[in-house]
């Protein structure tokens, strides 16, 4: 559970940062392993 | 994608200057489940509300990965009504990255971009005879056919 609110709040932390730059986001998707 | 392309100094500097940039494990959730990630890696072009532009799933060298971001930009671009600011990054795949899997609907965009802005037909036949002459066998060629008559 902390880990899903964790992401939740990066993701709205990267958003905020787009809005504010006025800049697209570039989500990936990686396999750490 | 890590040990080639994210560490290339050519991609570093274009996510820089043209995105925010987020890396999270597939299984990273809510966003894996919202996104509905089945494959790394996955790239998505989003706008500041979440809507999605672009996807790229599977490896990318530093090259296509920075072909696939132009197009995502210019995605981004064009599905907000921006048309001039849109073509600037159509305009750089055709010119900069011919061979990339991206030029043809590059090409495809230009041509429905130029017509948005201006209202001419002739974008969207120029759009066509380009990709039957440069990409005969791409899939924005087919989609472009009917424009022949214009």
């Amino acid at each position: 559970m902390a880990d899903t609110i964790a992401w939740e709040k990066v993701f709205d932390r990267a958003q905020e940062r787009a809005q504010k730059e006025n800049l697209p986001i570039l989500l990936f998707f990686h396999n750490p392993d | 994608m890590d040990a080639v392309t994210y560490p290339d100094k050519k991609v570093i500097d274009f996510v820089n200057k043209n995105y925010i940039p987020l890396q999270v494990p597939f299984d990273a959730e809510p966003l894996s489940k919202d996104f509905n990630i089945k494959w790394t890696p996955s790239l998505i072009t989003l706008g500041t509300d979440k809507q999605e532009h672009h996807r790229s799933v599977g490896f990318l060298d530093p090259d296509a990965f920075i072909a696939v971001s132009l197009i995502g930009i210019g995605k981004y671009h064009f599905d907000n009504d921006r048309y001039p600011t849109a073509l600037t990054y159509f305009e750089k795949i055709i010119s900069d990255h011919p061979q990339s899997d991206n030029a043809p609907e590059a090409i495809f965009l230009r041509g429905v971009s130029q017509y948005k802005k201006t209202g001419s037909s002739v974008p969207l036949k120029k759009a066509y005879e380009s990709l039957s002459s440069q990409y005969p066998e791409s899939e924005w060629t087919k989609k472009a056919y009917p424009y022949r008559l214009l």
